[in-house]
């Protein structure tokens, strides 16, 4: 079953309809015969009314009765009779109930013998007449029973909802829960079938917490202690190089993973330096444009490198947030462009305001990255090989890792498309608006 | 009125409930969604509403017996298209579909669900259609119609869920079994409508259980509508509901065989 509710109360509603009108059918066969006999001690009264009747008794007032035919007979002699029934006898003259057809119709008959008078009385009433007159009152007794079920399908509705609340309170509060809030849940009155649920989603969001501080820990004391040896190795090398004068390629390719080891240190511990509990609240109002301003112009050099032309368009639009890891994202996400764009490629930075919303966009000229692949680039370590000049570029696999932690740290959304050159990709990140500016847009190239 | 109405209301709606809530139990094994339900639940009365419609010109066919072999043409149509859902779908309960495969599925049951209520709410159309023409039968009908239609959709509601409560393959073994008893149901009154028009001689009674259990019991009118129930069933009666039986099931093994014969790639 897919849903509690439903099976709830199409099982419950069906049990019910089933049992009622099964037990309203009993009702309706039973109330027939009841009153099939409440009509034949009728009949009997009327037939002993008759017999004590003098025979010369005026009986019109019984002719005017469409469903009551009778007959008295005497020594095999008809001496009194209903206008319909004056030729022939109606049934045999034994005593007790039975059943006849005459004048078109079905008879209930009831042949009585007055034993003072000597008289037989034959009283006659028409079975269908009869028949429809008891499945009347009884279909009248059985109409509740039926226009009732959508009543209490309704209540049972309300009821169920109403018994699903805590499981739907619980349900929600779940759902609400933001996704680095490892607190327990607390939910004031809670019931009994309920706490065993709580407790153990409670244990489990205690060890989820206490596993992920201690790989935070682990990851941040790891990267704080490779630290000092990476940058003495550093220095050693530099040594080494001016000491030997040695330019080989094994010695270059040493100095390169001692650099990509470094940068990998430095990557962790931006990545869990911007965490929650460390970043706090304190968020400053923040020029994004002038931001991006300053980490361009520091990232100058390494585009000049690849000769690639970088620029910045845009507006002063203002956020709330923390100018050192915003800068950490704008730098990763150039550092990215920098690396899969070619040598004489396009780097374009935008900034742009809506309504309500900041937009940074960073867009390249690199080979792009295939749609079906746009949600694992966030993955920690994902890099993305199957394309060759991709698979060629040096990286950890963090940067756009910290780029969307960051984001999330700032409640923004970060999304991937096409850029606007004929190949490349696009980065968006729409932050808050702290507040309207009425700047004007304006065009820099930094290049 | 009243008694005739339930029985006649519950006989119809009991088929079609049995019918559609092993086609449910196998959609949820299946979890393909039960959108399918809706329209072929709109198909099937709106084909019943047209095909009550007609029935005065269809009666006239084939030496005015129209209705009987139209009604016998629907009933094997809908054992043959059983017979190929089981056999295509049912044989391998652990074939991950495609999504090709699951279309097919779903389109065996639109068809399969249709037909049936197309036959079986027609026949509630017209019965209802000739009751209330009189006025003092409207009110007796109606809740007679209302009661059957109650429990009929009530019992299939509680059938559902109680196979559904079945571990997986035993919901799939049992609803096999209720799909292959339905067959042999419409087989036996196809062999029943095609001997009434006389498209099929009369066959030797197999046996007589009227005095056991009477047609016309409580317990008779609903093993009628559940496994058509006969008291006195003719030969070729027994014949079809044996071969409409069969072929569910000997289809399905028979799947399952090819399947297992088939080289593991």
């Amino acid at each position: 079953m897919r849903s509690i509710r439903v099976f709830l109360v199409a099982s419950i509603l069906a049990a019910l309809t089933l049992f009622n009108f099964v037990a309203a059918l009993q009702g309706y066969k039973s109330s027939l015969h009841e009153a099939e006999k409440l009509f034949d001690d009728q009949l009997l009264h009327t037939a002993k009314l008759i017999a004590k009747l003098p025979l010369d008794q005026d009986t019109d007032s019984l002719n005017h009765l469409s469903n009551f035919e009778y007959q008295v007979w005497h020594n095999n002699q008809l001496v009194s009779a209903s206008s319909n029934t004056k030729n022939t006898i109606i049934t045999d003259l034994f005593p007790g109930f039975g059943d006849a057809n005459f004048n078109g119709y079905r008879w209930r008959t009831l042949v009585y013998y007055d034993p003072k008078n000597e008289n037989w009385v034959i009283a006659a009433e028409r079975s269908d007449l009869r028949f429809a007159l008891a499945e009347n009152v009884v279909i009248k007794a059985v109409l509740p029973i039926v226009l009732g079920i959508p009543m209490i399908g309704l209540l049972i509705w309300l009821i169920v909802s109403r018994g699903l609340k805590p499981l739907n309170d619980l349900s929600q509060q779940l759902k609400d829960k933001q996704v680095h809030d490892l607190t327990p849940i607390e939910t004031p009155a809670l019931k009994r079938e309920l706490e065993q649920v709580v407790h153990s989603i409670n244990a489990l969001i205690g060890r989820v917490g206490g596993a992920l501080e201690r790989e935070k820990r682990f990851t941040t004391d790891a990267a704080h202690e490779l630290r000092t040896p990476i940058s003495a190795l550093k220095i050693q090398l530099h040594n080494l190089r001016d000491e030997l004068a040695v330019d080989s390629e094994p010695f270059l390719q040493l100095q390169s993973g001692v650099d990509r080891m470094q940068h990998l240190v430095e990557q962790l511990l931006s990545l869990y330096r911007s965490s929650p509990s460390e970043f706090s609240n304190l968020f400053n109002r923040i020029n994004l444009y002038m931001l991006a301003q300053d980490v361009i112009a520091d990232q100058h050099d390494v585009f000049e490198n690849k000769h690639q032309n970088l620029s910045l368009e845009g507006t002063d639009c203002f956020i709330l947030g923390d100018s050192f890891t915003l800068s950490t994202l704008l730098q990763n996400l150039l550092s990215n462009a920098n690396k899969y764009t070619p040598e004489g490629g396009n780097v374009l930075v935008s900034i742009e305001e809506t309504d309500s919303q900041v937009c940074l966009k960073v867009e390249d000229s690199g080979p792009g990255i295939a749609p079906e692949d746009y949600n694992k680039v966030f993955e920690r370590f994902q890099r993305l090989s199957n394309n060759p000049e991709v698979a060629a570029v040096q990286g950890c696999g963090l940067g756009l890792t910290i780029v969307s932690h960051i984001a999330e740290l700032h409640h923004a959304n970060i999304s991937i498309s096409a850029s606007r050159f004929d190949s490349g990709t696009a980065f968006t990140v729409l932050f808050n608006k702290a507040f309207k500016t009425d700047a004007q847009p304006m065009q820099t190239d930094v290049n | 009125m009243f008694l005739n109405s339930v029985v006649l209301i519950l006989q119809e709606i009991l088929e079609a409930a049995l019918l559609i809530s092993v086609l449910l139990a196998f959609t949820r094994l299946r979890d393909v969604g039960h959108r399918w339900i809706v329209a072929a639940i709109i198909i099937g009365c709106l084909g019943a509403f047209l095909y009550a419609l007609n029935m005065a010109q269809i009666s006239e066919w084939f030496d005015y017996v129209g209705q009987e072999v139209t009604n016998a043409f629907i009933q094997l149509s809908i054992m043959l298209l059983l017979s190929i859902f089981a056999a295509r779908h049912l044989g391998r309960p652990d074939h991950q579909p495609s999504q090709g495969h699951n279309r097919e599925f779903i389109l065996c049951m639109l068809f399969i669900v249709s037909l049936a209520l197309t036959r079986e709410v027609s026949e509630i159309f017209i019965y209802i259609g000739g009751a209330i023409t009189d006025p003092s039968n409207v009110q007796p009908t109606l809740i007679g119609a209302g009661i059957g239609a109650g429990i009929g959709i009530s019992a299939g509601v509680l059938i559902y869920y109680s196979l559904l409560g079945l571990p997986s393959k035993w919901i799939a073994l049992t609803g096999l079994l209720l799909l292959s008893l339905v067959a042999g149901n419409m087989a036996s009154q196809a062999t029943l409508l095609l001997t009434q028009a006389d498209w099929l001689p009369y066959s030797r009674i197999l046996w007589d259980s009227s005095e056991l259990l009477p047609e016309n019991s409580v317990l008779g009118h609903l093993l009628y509508a559940l496994i058509g129930y006969e008291a006195t069933p003719s030969l070729y009666q027994g014949l079809g509901y044996v071969i409409g039986m069969l072929l569910i099931l000997i289809g399905t093994k028979f799947t399952v065989w090819l399947n297992n014969a088939a080289p593991k790639s």
